[in-house]
């Protein structure tokens, strides 16, 4: 965690042996861990930066024993911090060193309850793994559209109080789009049933949006009733060779009526970024030879199948380009002719995070502007960062229908780490006093966690704040869920 | 009291103060006039500070406040109680559309603007801005977004909520939450954007917001189908999303009783098809993508031709017409549209504005249907809704020449079954229509006692003095 963070205040009750056998009573052996290396994966964040501790880690496998849980800890002041898959970037699913209370795992209750077809929803509980959802929904000719690098092992309970973002925002929304309906249970233990899959409700507040994105704050989301699209059955792949940042965005905003509302995904690169894709993951190749200095990954798709004869994606694409390549916008451009092909292109795009590491030292920000503001927040971004350390090589990209760019830059060449970190702060304020400039966000989809608590703290006004703090101690009076992250009661 | 209405003129101005009986009528009553309110005064502020400056004092002075936007609501929402302790805080001075942003496809607005002139606004600029409902021509922005309004386009585009970027709040307290951010993704702390959409002005006054923008569709197409039952018609919208391309914008489902009703009482009306049958779909297809000239494109009407004629081999569908002219396609949609009109001409009914899961619609209809003609035999029900949202308006028309207290006597006993089943289907009493003062009861009666009380922690929590919107939505 960054070394300037102080430990938040947080509740320090102690899990005594006479609570932790009341726990045992309600979970089972099963459902307790209380050794030393059996609880080190439960306190470590996924990058292995955060370590925090905790009594016990307990792992109930029904949402009665979890409100019995929660009740009990309620009771007796002890915090819980709520934990699903474990694949968070700010660390919000780790406990603080300071914590004395559990570590509530909701990973064994993972069954998926339900399926309706017809009415595009599925029923699951908060602990099945995305990439078992994505697959029970293909099985059934249907499309859960949430889509992210941790997909093998996040869970639907961390997406959804994380509010997850990934490839397919651009059409999909956000995870807390892809949702009907929830069941949470609260700080006091109480069970809210809000398992409605309805597509209008207006009954009162919308307590649904509050715990999403909460990140375990305001209560432990225990099953969700999920939305469902059709399946795709028409998709086309290209690589383009575009001017500039802002040529990209006109694109964008020209392909959504030229594809029928049928773009997917639409993701920038830089040069460097694929360049450096290209030196370090092997297996992938240039799609195109240009003289530019920014690409776009473009993916249409339709849950239409391809007729014989008429126009398919594949066609409406290549129309879209011609006319592009006319207004100057794109330079060059090719559309995957085969499944490989456009793997490739895919790889290039998901490869940016293994080529960074592999280039060496660096940082990163994950933020968002409005999509037509892109392009003088690059420009400015790289200004700003250069202005402070000439020499540091910037390698942005992003998914620019989201206006989310991976501000990412790499140390100047034969910088190691401990010297770069010198320059971290202040290029890191640079960077968010930009992006708070213009109105942008300086956490797009990753949260705040335990890592953003002062930048958030920072750069949010007073105000919203408070109404902030207002919430959550109106709902968790004693301030047992997952203290101490997103906001300092 | 007159020391506290000049408090609101030094903030105001005599142009932001109505306080003439006759004047300040309109603001009293709301729009399907069940109810008669009173207030202090009807304060009309023309920016944020006016109305920051006025909820300030409000809550120096222990003063409720009503807010108000174009007063359409169906639920009773914007109209103050009886008692005449609170003022109306109207929000249509503040009516100016503040920048458009094409590229971004992205709108900030005041809380007064009316609907319509944002979605001529959007037309104007090659976008869509899809809410689009009965009241658009008087409605205001604000109002909708307070009760999360729907309309007839929820299919394709979701209800107000989803139309939104960022808001601007005043709070309880007079202060100014600041929240335009025209960002798609923004996962900084808990969504109170969404808090105060849909709470009906018991949390906060919306004073501006940021609202998406869609391409505009170049290409419609516009269907009438005969269908044997409710459940043939969730099949055909089922299938109707890929066969579409995923670009059905409406969908909705008439029973013959309200056909009949419309033919009677509406001029100009006509049956689309030769014979009677018991249920109804119309369909509405469009896109973004003008159809191409030259070559040999497939238009949307083509490919909705091809859907039926499938559907109706698998006996989906009974018979069907597809528009051929803008004309025709108004014409279709007249047959929806006056269905309150015509059971208004027919006499008294009772309104139902429900919805459930949406493959639970088919049943639902049986049970509800015999609950309804159970409750009170020789009553009409009057079904018909959006079927992709699972959204009916579940109605019930009185027996032919009943008088209005004559029906209304049967009233609760025919809504207590509807609502008593919708409950059991796990649905909502109001789908769309919001609570307003008018289910204030239904809600407490069907919510569970712990979703009660988070909201009654909410509410105290933003509003502990109990001045924004008193008795609306739910008692403290």
């Amino acid at each position: 965690m960054p070394d300037t963070v102080i430990a938040p205040l947080i509740p320090t009750t102690p899990v005594t042996p006479a609570i932790l056998e009341a726990l045992r009573a309600i979970v089972g052996d099963k459902g307790l861990i209380a050794d030393a290396a059996g609880k080190q994966p439960f306190v470590t964040d996924w990058r292995g930066s955060i370590v925090g501790t905790a009594a016990v880690v307990v792992r109930p496998a029904t949402v009665e024993e979890t409100s019995r849980v929660v009740k009990l800890c309620h009771d007796n002041g002890i915090a819980i911090v709520p934990q699903a898959g474990n694949t968070g970037l700010m660390g919000g699913a780790t406990p603080w060193p300071s914590h004395t209370g559990i570590v509530l795992s909701v990973g064994r209750m993972n069954k998926v309850l339900n399926v309706d077809p017809v009415g595009y929803s599925m029923t699951v509980e908060s602990g099945c793994v995305l990439q078992t959802l994505q697959e029970t929904a293909a099985s059934h000719d249907r499309f859960f559209p949430l889509s992210l690098g941790a997909q093998g092992s996040c869970q639907i309970g961390g997406n959804l109080s994380t509010n997850a973002g990934g490839v397919q925002v651009l059409r999909y929304g956000n995870a807390r789009n892809l949702v009907m309906g929830l069941e949470v249970v609260l700080p006091n233990g109480d069970i809210w049933n809000g398992l409605r899959s309805l597509k209008k409700d207006n009954t009162g507040y919308d307590l649904k949006h509050l715990f999403m994105g909460a990140e375990g704050t305001l209560g432990i989301i225990t099953k969700a009733v999920l939305k469902l699209w059709p399946a795709s059955k028409d998709v086309a792949v290209a690589w383009l060779a575009v001017r500039d940042p802002q040529a990209a965005i006109e694109i964008l905003s020209e392909a959504h009526s030229a594809s029928e509302d049928n773009v997917e995904s639409c993701e920038m690169m830089s040069r460097n970024a694929t360049d450096m894709v290209l030196r370090h993951v092997p297996g992938t190749q240039d799609p195109l030879k240009a003289d530019t200095n920014w690409f776009l990954l473009m993916q249409w798709s339709s849950s239409r199948p391809k007729t014989e004869g008429a126009e398919g994606m594949a066609e409406k694409m290549e129309l879209f380009l011609a006319d592009q390549i006319e207004a100057g916008r794109v330079l060059d451009a090719v559309i995957a002719q085969s499944e490989a092909q456009a793997r490739n292109m895919w790889k290039i795009r998901e490869g940016v995070a293994e080529a960074g590491r592999a280039e060496g030292p660096g940082f990163s920000f994950d933020i968002s502007v409005s999509v037509s503001k892109i392009p003088e927040f690059i420009d400015k971004g790289i200004a700003a960062a250069l202005a402070i350390l000439p020499g540091l090589r910037p390698h942005p990209l992003g998914h620019i229908g989201d206006g989310n760019v991976h501000f990412g830059f790499s140390a100047p060449a034969g910088m190691d780490r401990p010297t770069l970190q010198q320059y971290a702060p202040a290029v890191t304020r640079a960077v968010n006093d930009l992006i708070t400039s213009m109105a942008g966000s300086i956490s797009a989809e990753h949260g705040i966690g335990i890592e953003k608590l002062d930048e958030l703290a920072h750069y949010r006004s007073k105000i919203e704040l408070d109404t902030m703090r207002t919430i959550k101690r109106a709902l968790d009076p004693k301030n047992i869920m997952n203290p101490g992250k997103v906001l300092r009661v | 009291m007159s020391d506290f209405i000049d408090k609101l003129r030094a903030i105001v101005g005599d142009k932001g103060l109505v306080l003439d009986a006759g004047d300040k009528r309109p603001y009293l009553t709301d729009w399907r006039e069940n109810y008669l309110g009173a207030a202090l005064a009807i304060v009309r502020p023309a920016t944020t500070e006016e109305v920051a400056a006025v909820v300030k004092l409000c809550a120096a002075e222990k003063v409720a406040i009503c807010p108000q936007g174009g007063n359409t609501g169906m639920s009773g929402g914007a109209t103050p109680q009886e008692d005449g302790r609170e003022i109306v805080l109207s929000l249509t001075r503040m009516n100016r559309i503040l920048d458009i942003d094409k590229v971004g496809y992205s709108m900030t607005v005041e809380a007064g603007v009316v609907l319509k002139t944002i979605q001529q606004t959007a037309a104007d600029n090659d976008r869509l801005f899809p809410l689009s409902l009965g009241a658009e021509g008087s409605c205001t922005i604000g109002g909708n977004l307070s009760t999360n309004a729907g309309g007839v386009q929820v299919l394709h585009y979701g209800n107000a909520r989803n139309l939104v970027l960022g808001l601007e709040v005043v709070q309880a307290d007079g202060s100014i939450w600041n929240g335009l951010r025209a960002l798609k993704k923004d996962n900084t702390g808990y969504d109170l954007r969404d808090l105060y959409l849909g709470a009906e002005g018991t949390l906060g006054i919306i004073t501006k917001a940021i609202l998406k923008l869609w391409p505009k569709p170049k290409d419609h197409s516009t269907s009438w189908s005969a269908v044997p039952s409710p459940d043939a018609a969730v099949e055909l919208l089922s299938g109707a999303y890929a066969a579409s391309e995923d670009n059905v914008t409406s969908c909705e489902l008439m029973g013959r009783q309200g056909i009949d009703l419309v033919l009677q009482h509406v001029r100009g009306t006509a049956d689309p098809l030769a014979e009677r049958h018991e249920w109804y779909v119309l369909m509405e297809w469009s896109s973004a993508r003008p159809p191409r000239e030259g070559d040999n494109q497939v238009n949307l009407r083509d490919k909705m031709e091809a859907y039926l004629g499938e559907a109706m081999e698998k006996g989906l569908v009974l018979d069907a017409v597809i528009a051929q002219t803008e004309a025709q396609s108004k014409a279709l949609w007249a047959l929806r549209e006056n269905h309150t009109e015509a059971s208004k001409k027919e006499g008294p009914s009772i309104k139902h504005d429900i919805s459930v899961a949406v493959s639970k619609l088919p049943p639902f209809v049986s049970e509800g249907l015999a609950a309804m003609t159970r409750a009170l035999p020789g009553c009409r029900p009057l079904v018909f809704g959006h079927v992709g949202d699972g959204n009916l308006h579940f109605n019930c028309q009185a027996p032919a020449g009943w008088s209005k207290p004559q029906f209304m006597e049967h009233g609760d006993a025919i809504s207590g079954a509807i609502y008593d089943l919708v409950t059991s289907y796990g649905g909502s009493i109001s789908a769309e229509h919001g609570i307003g003062r008018i289910k204030v009861d239904e809600l407490t009666h069907y919510r569970g006692k712990i979703e009660l009380d988070v909201m009654r922690s909410l509410k105290r929590a933003l509003d502990p003095d109990n001045l924004m919107n008193p008795g609306k939505v739910i008692r403290v």
